[in-house]
């Protein structure tokens, strides 16, 4: 079966009069289904310029998106797909609920389905007492939630999320991020943008990250966190009465070290790993060159 | 195409246009004021002062939402989260053009309205010597909606080319300006006084009276005016120029439109 996103060399040149920006060069990654997958680099990097490419706002001088195998440049894909823009623009004469209603009739959703997605959603999303007020009333954070609102209203299989967390408080970004992840558990496929490193270690399952409009890697999540220990932190008392003890332990050591400790009579207080900091992984890729 | 069609009239109408235009149809009263004064040939006064105050407003309307309402979903991103949808970009531009074109033709029935109105008073008092053919009155503001509705079409294909609103807004008032006095000038490059003219520049003008829209051939106020009967094949022959000429500019927007990298 094809994937539900999937770029081949894709190539975008902004040109103007006197500058030319190589925003997004040779790009090409596949998202699996039911996967979350985050699109992690630094203000400018080209990630902005990718997705607007596969949601065909503009074109890739060379290469392809397809979306489950079809070309992206083609509106049906679209049905299957949510998209929430960079700082989303909506139009800000109607009211939250009236911009809802629009776009699930736009989707060809049934009347009392609308309703029912939209109540649950701003109810989700705490944007049930401003749903009748006008969206240029709305504060940037509440825009933002809307524009997630929006993408998902219809429940689409494949989300395109242009940095969904930019914007928020941090109890809305919890609530985003939880909301991310429970698309996922519900079969759906995510795809996001973000500049925040800590974003992506939390929720996502796979990592591609782009620089100057390159995709310099595209690495697994859970086994970085993994490999990523350098040592353990153990704390133990000797005796029941005696002081605690704090010893650093690496990794191939910790086995024999617990024995020793144990079969002394010792009691362990604390295990705890220490990391590499994940920054550091993805600040030495993005700082290679 | 109907959803877009439904909240672009919705845009407008919350954007207040609605009670600009209803303050404008005030000075709808002074029409029965001023027609009287006249003493003379008040019918004929008071109609086309009506027709004329209709087709100004219908003016200013369609260059203003004509020209603004394309280059400001651009402008202010709006279109990103219309065009993630499964919209096709026809079917947005499309819906956009006939939410305005629907807007227009309201305000054109309102005004057509409040405008016999008010000529009736006037002439209830002055009665005229030839009884006003009011079915001439409807033909001439249908068709000077459908003047405009080919105007709207210019400014958006202007919109589709443009970055700014200065091309579609003053791309559509300098259209209105040539297309209206396009007959004018090939009925004077055809004439006898023109003998001294250049050829090439006869030919030119010519070229531009068959490649701009000729606006002239939409009006029938003096039909209206002076209760003259109407050539019905003349209104058909128009219709069709209209259909004609707005599916191709339309057609060139949208293909425009579908290139245009937002
Ligand atoms: N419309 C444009 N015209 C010219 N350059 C642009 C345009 N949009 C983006 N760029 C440039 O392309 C690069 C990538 O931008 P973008 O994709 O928005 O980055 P990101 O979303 O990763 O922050 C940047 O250098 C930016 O300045
Ligand atoms: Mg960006």
């Amino acid at each position: 079966m094809s994937h539900p996103l999937e770029l081949s060399s894709v190539s975008k040149q902004y040109v103007s009069r006197k500058h030319r920006v190589d925003a997004v060069r040779e790009v090409s990654f596949a998202v699996a289904a039911g996967e979350i997958f985050g699109f992690l680099g630094p203000n400018g990097a080209g990630k902005s310029t990718t997705i607007k490419i596969i949601m065909n706002l503009i074109r890739a001088d060379r290469g392809t998106a397809t979306i489950f195998g079809t070309p992206s440049t083609k509106a049906e894909t679209r049905r299957h797909v949510g998209f929430l823009p960079e700082n989303p623009a909506l139009y800000d004469y109607m009211t939250g609920a009236e911009y809802l209603r629009f776009v699930g009739n736009v989707h060809g959703m049934p009347k009392q389905r609308i309703r029912q997605r939209s109540d649950e959603l701003l109810m989700l999303l705490d944007l049930l007492p401003a749903a009748k007020r006008a969206i240029r009333s709305y504060s940037k954070g509440m825009l933002q939630k809307l524009g997630l609102a929006q993408a998902i209203i219809h429940d689409p299989p494949v989300l395109i999320l242009d940095e969904p967390m930019s914007g928020l408080d941090p109890l809305s970004r919890v609530l985003v991020k939880e909301l991310i992840v429970n698309e996922k558990k519900n079969g759906k496929t995510v795809f996001f943008s973000t500049h925040i490193i800590s974003d992506v270690e939390r929720v996502c399952d796979r990592v591609g990250i782009i620089r100057n409009g390159i995709l310099k890697a595209v690495k697994e999540v859970a086994p970085l966190l993994r490999e990523g220990i350098e040592a353990y932190r153990v704390r133990f008392a000797e005796h029941e009465s005696s002081a605690e003890q704090e010893i650093m332990v690496s990794p191939d050591d910790l086995t024999t070290q617990m024995v020793a400790i144990t079969s002394t009579g010792g009691t362990i207080r604390l295990l705890e790993p220490v990391r590499k900091n994940l920054e550091d992984f993805f600040l030495h890729i993005i700082r290679e060159d | 195409m109907k959803n877009i069609l439904r909240i672009t009239i919705l845009g407008i109408m919350r954007d207040r246009v609605f009670h600009g235009i209803t303050v404008a149809a005030l000075v709808f009263g002074l029409v029965p004021v001023i027609s009287q004064l006249s003493m003379r040939q008040v019918t004929e006064l008071a109609l086309t002062l009506s027709l004329s105050l209709t087709s100004f407003l219908l003016l200013l309307l369609s260059v203003f939402l004509g020209g603004v309402s394309l280059w400001k979903d651009i402008d202010r991103r709006y279109a990103y989260s219309i065009l993630g949808l499964p919209l096709r970009r026809s079917d947005y531009v499309l819906g956009k053009y006939l939410g305005i074109v629907s807007f227009i033709l309201l305000t054109a029935t309102v005004l057509g309205i409040v405008g016999a109105l008010f000529s009736y008073s006037a002439i209830g008092v002055y009665p005229p010597n030839r009884p006003v053919l009011w079915e001439n009155y409807v033909y001439a503001i249908f068709f000077d909606v459908l003047k405009y509705a080919l105007l709207v079409s210019f400014a958006f294909l202007f919109s589709t080319i443009s970055t700014s609103f200065f091309l579609p807004m003053f791309g559509a008032v300098c259209i209105f300006f040539v297309g209206s006095s396009s007959q004018e000038a090939y009925n004077y490059v055809n004439s006898p006084e023109a003998a001294a003219l250049h050829p090439a520049a006869k030919s030119a003008i010519t070229a531009l009276y068959y490649v701009l829209p000729n606006f002239g051939a939409f009006d029938f106020k003096t039909n209206a005016i002076y209760s003259i009967p109407m050539d019905y094949q003349g209104l058909m022959l128009t219709f069709v120029y209209f259909c004609c000429y707005v599916s191709i500019v339309l057609g060139l927007a949208v293909i425009l439109f579908n290139r245009r990298q937002l």
